[in-house]
């Protein structure tokens, strides 16, 4: 029996590996090293089955401790300055926290890639008219020149320019019903990137966070806490969508030293 | 006649043979769930071994490490098959560690003296679920790029120091130029070779104080010798545990990568979901309550709680496990003899309260899934699994402590019956008659 396991197991493997030479199927190439296994853990038990103890054996167990304590002055004795080796502790500490300190290269955070009249590209690098988008299309814009830079993805959404619900310091920031929304989520930072359109809602696909285009895009339900910040837009003079600025507040998930 | 040359080779220069007869001849308990520590084990033996192969073709730079793993499965099948190999066993170790814990845990193996071993046990399975992350990371698709993404908000999110640790981690801003280099040295060396050192002392520490039993002889440990019986069966069950990954990995794909797709920042797929081992966390960033706490206009996110502090409290929990055990029975004594799960309803059911708390977290991870099979609004199943996730638990667990006083009383009850002592009399009829006996 044993030695038939081998047998089919050496075989296998001859075989597996012709598989992998001639680039043939996975399937072929991984079964056939599944039974190589399979006959070899056979072999093993067949082995283990003819050659087993038949009775249960014993051996005595030894208690490992406690053991011979220490004569009471080898730990005991003070040594001269006794408890003051904690300050070789502690300088040893502080002398490996400058290093570990000095591994952050940057300030934590930083503006987006968004600047006073960059014009809105898509991801192909195509810019964007105020009319381009039909009502109720949505579409990912970069700064012109910065396609694809970090947390600086941006929807774009088009909507019945009465539908959106402005505050006076937000007047004149979505022209035409233009109104762009950060695409990173507030949440954990993925980009928030489905759009319902029937109600209105931008859908986060890691959390469920959602947030209501017409009113900021505040957070209307999941676990998100700040609207998504809103790009200031503008129209040039050749009818392109720009923005007027960098975001006003922080994009992505918060932070400690956040304190917008 | 190789073998024993080879033991004599060693014997005559080092005199290995007094050391290679006690390894040899040593006793083992057997059982079917002490085989669960090992299948972790030779899935780590599969990881390492694969592992290797891998960094010989991967390249760990923001635009080469995406097409380096496609090209491994496109120029050869085996590159793929190896590919799904070591995939395959990174998420059986995790599970096979569970299990093993899950063991440990409901027979009381780590009661004193064994209380090191566990803390060791524990700390490895943080490591496996971490070096699996950063693992299925390296690829830098965006499936694992948005978890990246996470893991960096998670790490953003801790009070003061959060920044400045997201900012070593990505080596600058996210998505830092250095991040794949720092999680290849973490996946690669860092990681895998603690785990080895801990593995290492784990097992020593197993045959230092010897293997716990269900045999209740506490002076001796009752089984086989380690050759041949239990050599050959933990060999058997090493080829078993390879023979079921290779199936795996030839019949089921895991992480298409291919499918997802390099990552963006601005690109996510639907539904986004992590391997199974790190679900937990990500459902319990969806059940996680919307409040952003601010201290002094500091603000600690939301994410904070559920992706930083509740994997703490559980950590904390499991680890100091044994010293919490003993004062609640205030067994303090040394145990070699396992305890049976329904002997300690109280641990049971603490157990099983545990664990279904994880299974809450980790079938929250697929809400939004649920939400369209079942067509019901994923804000219910929030609130469902809100509500499910302490009041289930509790719940499961006073069950699963009710039926292991059940158990303990049915077995009493036998016991007690087997004692009773009754005269059988044969009656004019041939049949029997049961008298009580007499008492002397």
């Amino acid at each position: 029996m044993t030695a038939g396991a081998l047998i089919v197991a050496l075989l296998a493997a001859i075989g597996s590996a012709i598989a992998a030479a001639v680039h043939g199927p996975v399937a072929v190439i991984g079964w056939l090293a599944a039974i190589v296994a399979l006959a070899i853990a056979f072999a093993c038990a067949s082995a283990a089955k003819a050659l087993h103890d038949p009775d249960d054996l014993t051996e005595a167990r030894h208690d490992r401790g406690p053991s011979e304590p220490f004569p009471q002055d080898v730990l005991d004795r003070r040594t001269a300055i006794g408890g003051m080796w904690g300050f070789a502790v502690a300088a040893l500490t502080i002398l490996g926290i400058i290093p570990l300190v000095a591994l952050a290269r940057r300030p934590a955070r930083g503006g987006t890639a968004w600047f006073r009249g960059a014009r809105l590209v898509t991801e192909a690098g195509d810019p964007v008219r105020a009319g381009d988008l039909t009502v109720g299309s949505i579409a990912t814009v970069f700064p012109e020149g910065h396609i694809g830079a970090p947390e600086s993805a941006t929807l774009l959404l088009r909507l019945e320019s009465d539908a959106l619900r402005v505050t006076p310091d937000r007047a004149g920031w979505a022209p035409q019903g233009n109104v762009a929304y950060s695409k990173i989520c507030t949440h954990a930072g993925c980009p928030v990137a489905i759009y319902r359109q029937a109600s209105y809602e931008l859908y986060c696909p890691c959390h469920q966070s959602v947030f209501d285009v017409l009113d900021e895009a505040r957070p209307v339900s999941g676990p998100a806490t700040r609207p998504l910040p809103q790009l200031a837009l503008d129209v040039d003079a050749d009818g392109y969508l720009v923005a007027q600025g960098d975001y006003t507040e922080p994009v992505g998930p918060d932070s400690w030293w956040r304190t917008i | 006649m190789i073998v024993r040359r080879t033991a004599n080779f060693l014997d005559e220069r080092l005199g290995t043979n007094a050391g290679l007869r006690f390894l040899l001849t040593k006793i083992y308990p057997d059982h079917w769930s002490f085989y669960l520590g090992e299948f972790a084990l030779y899935t780590f033996v599969l990881l390492v071994v694969t592992g290797i192969w891998l960094t010989f073709v991967y390249v760990a730079t923001p635009s080469g490490a995406f097409p380096s793993v496609v090209a491994l499965s496109r120029d050869a099948p085996i590159g793929y098959f190896i590919r799904q190999v070591h995939h395959w066993s990174a998420v059986t170790f995790v599970a096979a560690i569970l299990l093993h814990m899950a063991r440990i845990f409901f027979t009381a193996a780590f009661r004193k003296p064994r209380e090191l071993n566990w803390v060791i046990g524990v700390t490895m399975l943080v490591l496996a679920s971490l070096t699996g992350f950063t693992g299925y990371s390296l690829p830098n698709d965006v499936l694992s790029g948005t978890g990246l993404r996470i893991a960096t908000s998670v790490m953003l999110s801790v009070p003061f120091v959060g920044g400045w640790a997201a900012d070593v981690f990505n080596g600058g801003r996210y998505p830092g130029p250095l991040l794949l280099s720092h999680l290849y040295t973490f996946h690669v060396y860092f990681l895998p070779i603690t785990i080895g050192v801990l593995l290492s002392l784990h097992l020593a520490m197993v045959v230092y104080q010897k293997h716990t039993q269900f045999v209740t002889d506490p002076k001796h440990v009752v089984g086989r010798r380690f050759w041949p019986d239990y050599a050959l069966r933990t060999l058997a069950a090493f080829a078993c545990t390879v023979a079921a990954i290779f199936a795996l990995a030839a019949s089921v794909e895991i992480n298409p990568i291919e499918e997802y797709g390099p990552y963006h920042d601005w690109i996510v797929p639907n539904p986004a979901a992590p391997d199974w081992y790190a679900a937990f966390l990500d459902g319990a960033l969806r059940l996680g309550p919307a409040v952003e706490v601010r201290i002094a206009g500091h603000p600690i996110p939301a994410i904070f709680w559920p992706g930083v502090i509740l994997p703490l409290i559980a950590f904390t929990l499991v680890v100091s496990w044994p010293w919490i055990d003993a004062f609640f029975s205030r067994d303090r004594v040394k145990h070699d003899v396992l305890s049976l799960p329904s002997s300690a309803p109280w641990r049971t059911g603490a157990g099983t309260a545990l664990i279904f708390a994880g299974f809450v977290l980790t079938m929250a991870a697929s809400d939004d899934q649920q939400a369209i099979v079942l067509h019901v609004p994923i804000v219910d199943l929030v609130t469902f699994y809100r509500v499910l996730f302490p009041f289930g638990s509790v719940a499961a667990g006073c069950l699963a402590a009710l039926i292991a006083l059940e158990i303990a009383r049915r077995r009493a009850l036998r016991a007690s019956e087997r004692e009773r002592v009754v005269v059988l009399r044969r009656n004019a009829d041939g049949g029997f008659d049961e008298e009580e006996p007499q008492p002397a």
